[in-house]
């Protein structure tokens, strides 16, 4: 940790409102080159909101967003070459229904001309062994379990050559038995070095894999810091609150 | 982009198929007119048994062209529908049974020509009927065709004999309301409801011998406008007249036997016989209707998926167009929607539409309107996660619909295609409204000149059932390429 820290996503001061519902207020982060931070807090917090905005599934009402240097709250950014190095992995996987296993992994790289049919296939039977999929390469979506999927759209996302990977509650649509695999995948690539932005209610998976854990509470950050500060010093009075009803669950 | 590639292709076929159906014009040196007629009305109009249209009218029409010097293109349809064609310009002149009433010859719409018939009213009830004077039909229902010479003098009757009017567009289903006993009684001419008793209507004449005065026939073009054309119709007349050939035209069709103009009772009598003498305007009547199906499942389906698209735009004006388009024509009745493109449109642009462009254009904005609403709603049922995930790996909004969403929408669609199409074929019945030579008029005008109802629908409603068969397979099977 020597080096100099290079700063790949830059938030400064956002605000978002649906109506009179301001769901996100004045929120800034910086998240470095290799890091992984996970987010927590209560449904409604806005954390899912503040990360659909990073990638603009969502678009602020006020405030600077920086990915990779390129300012994503100016409208004459070109949006789409942005998104081409941010991975999102969904809640509900949201596979394409329309195509295989293979299809769903090299149709973006081969639309947007990042490489031939022929490089694409073999980027995606690497990915498909890395997550643990191998023979999956020529069924149809509609075929996989849950777990399958997620894993599936892990592999898409990274089909791209993303810097940096948005999961959005990842595991949150799973089955139990099946969360370990999706958590798994995600470690190794974590180890990798990926940058990851990760919204979860896996509190075990934040403590071992977190740089730095971000608490959310009424569209605010209302403390940050290393898994140990977060779960075993909390200062803010509402994360105390917030550990306390889900470490008894 | 896909509404770019949708549009290029829109227009292409557009412009195809206006080449297709518009491409037509005259060449000769005489003049050539427009005369509308009605389609089933004998002896004075009607399709005789090899499809040819004939009667007194046309041929005493025929006659005068000859000697006169000009040609003219027939235009058979229901009688109110070729009376307007007249009186909006989109038809030269009329010649159709077609009394000289006081309102139309000194009205604002026609000039008339010399009588060239008179008629004279009959008032008929089916056989065997109790009702024996006019003071019989007192709070009964009495059978008219409207616009003709004989329903004005049923109307003058009405007051002093208080019965109430039910009208009809043709003569054919006019004559079966009485046989079925709905309306009590009917007035026609002469000619046309002997020729009908003749061809084996179980009707009867009840005034034979005393008939009403309802004045003569007339040849009438727009007013003020043919003066040439009207001119050599009273010459031609004249000169018809003086000769015999009249004479003869008229004995031809009031003396002769009926079989001359619908082939033989067994001909007539059996499906089987209607069947092989009216082979050749089955078939064409059927390939009429395919024609104006499958061209308009296609270019429908076409318009319909446009205005889906423009249905999800991102821009408000779009979307706002594409609601308008499909909210008026999918409110407006088939039959309006025909007629006022057919017989509306052509006095207010000042352009002839040909029929089958007209019936085309009807089906296409129709049909079109019900596909745009189910193809919008099919692209709103994909869910909207299939958009984010496409959008979020760097695929524009274009390729994101181009290769996600309206491939799964489509899927979702392929139902109400095919139901759209099966609607799409039995709409193309309505068009026989303005004179498309489709099953439903071939029927109609099959009818017309043997009087065998039954029969004939009968085979009519066989046809459209075995189109629908074949048409629910070719979906099937379509089905599932898809699959």
């Amino acid at each position: 940790m020597s080096e100099e820290k290079q700063v790949k996503v830059h938030v400064d001061k956002v605000n978002k409102s649906y109506g009179d519902n301001h769901v996100l207020r004045d929120i800034s982060l910086d998240v470095n080159q290799n890091e992984v931070v996970v987010m927590i807090g209560p449904s409604g917090s806005g954390k899912s909101t503040f990360l659909r905005m990073l990638n603009q599934l969502e678009k602020p009402d006020s405030g600077v967003i920086q990915v990779d240097k390129y300012d994503i709250s100016d409208p004459k950014t070109d949006i789409n070459k942005v998104r081409e190095n941010i991975g999102m992995v969904f809640q509900n996987f949201n596979l394409f229904n329309n195509y295989t296993v293979l299809e769903n992994i090299t149709l973006a790289p081969v639309q947007l001309g990042k490489m031939s049919k022929e490089e694409a296939k073999k980027k995606a039977h690497e990915l498909l062994e890395m997550v643990g999929l191998p023979d999956k390469a020529d069924v149809s979506v509609n075929s996989l379990s849950g777990g399958q999927k997620q894993r599936i759209a892990i592999a898409r996302a990274l089909a791209m050559n993303p810097d940096v990977m948005l999961f959005d509650e990842p595991t949150s649509a799973l089955d139990p038995e099946v969360v370990g695999d999706v958590l798994d995948v995600m470690k190794n690539l974590a180890q990798s070095g990926m940058t990851m932005i990760i919204v979860t209610h896996e509190m075990g998976f934040a403590k071992q894999v977190a740089d730095r854990v971000v608490f959310f509470e009424s569209g605010k950050i209302q403390e940050s810091g290393s898994p140990e500060q977060i779960f075993n010093a909390p200062k803010n009075a509402r994360l105390q609150s917030f550990l306390s009803k889900v470490m008894e669950a | 982009m896909v509404k770019k590639k949708l549009m290029t292709l829109l227009t292409a076929v557009t412009a195809l198929f206006l080449m297709a159906v518009g491409g037509a014009s005259a060449s000769a040196d005489k003049p050539n007119y427009v005369i509308s007629t009605d389609a089933t009305y004998a002896p004075f109009d009607f399709q005789n048994k090899n499809n040819q249209y004939v009667g007194i009218d046309l041929d005493i029409l025929k006659e005068i062209a000859k000697r006169e010097g000009f040609t003219y293109t027939l235009k058979p349809m229901d009688f109110s529908s070729a009376a307007q064609m007249v009186a909006n310009g989109q038809a030269d002149g009329i010649i159709a049974g077609m009394a000289i009433t006081d309102e139309r010859k000194n009205g604002p719409v026609y000039d008339v020509s010399d009588p060239y018939y008179q008629t004279g009213v009959a008032w008929i009830t089916k056989k065997g009927s109790k009702i024996k004077s006019l003071d019989d039909l007192r709070g009964k229902t009495v059978a008219l065709k409207t616009g003709t010479a004989a329903a004005n003098y049923g109307q003058s009757l009405q007051a002093k004999y208080g019965f109430k009017i039910k009208t009809f567009k043709d003569t054919d289903t006019m004559y079966s309301d009485v046989e079925n006993g709905n309306s009590a009684a009917t007035f026609e001419d002469m000619p046309v409801i002997q020729y009908a008793i003749k061809n084996g209507r179980q009707l009867e004449i009840k005034n034979p011998n005393n008939l009403g005065n309802a004045g003569g026939c007339g040849f009438f073009v727009q007013k003020g406008k043919n003066a040439a054309l009207l001119a050599a119709f009273n010459k031609g007349l004249k000169e018809i007249k003086a000769d015999g050939t009249y004479q003869k035209i008229v004995d031809k069709y009031l003396n002769s036997k009926q079989e001359d103009f619908v082939g033989s009772r067994a001909d007539n009598n059996s499906v089987w016989g209607i069947l092989k003498t009216n082979k050749q305007a089955f078939w064409d009547g059927m390939v009429e209707t395919l024609y104006l199906t499958v061209l308009a499942i296609v270019l429908a389906s076409l318009w319909g998926l446009l205005l889906g698209v423009m249905g999800i735009s991102q821009k408000l004006w779009i979307r706002g167009l594409s609601t308008t388009i499909i909210y008026i024509f999918r409110g407006l009745p088939l039959m309006v929607l025909a007629f006022f493109i057919y017989i509306g449109l052509p006095g207010a642009i000042g352009t002839k539409i040909p029929a089958t462009t007209a019936g085309l254009l009807t089906l296409i904005l129709n049909e079109g309107a019900y596909t745009g609403a189910f193809v919008r709603g099919g692209f709103e049922a994909v869910d909207a996660g299939q958009m984010e995930a496409a959008r979020s790996l760097g695929l524009s909004r274009g390729q994101s619909l181009r290769k996600v969403v309206i491939p799964q929408g489509l899927k979702i669609m392929v139902p109400s295609f095919v139901n759209q199409f099966i609607i799409t074929l039995k709409d193309t019945s309505i068009l026989s409204a303005i004179g498309l030579l489709e099953l439903t008029q071939t029927g109609t005008l099959i009818v017309a000149r043997n009087s065998q109802g039954f029969r004939v629908w009968a085979i009519i409603a066989v046809i459209y059932l075995i189109i629908i068969t074949l048409l629910t397979w070719l979906s099937n099977w379509l089905k599932k390429r898809l699959r």
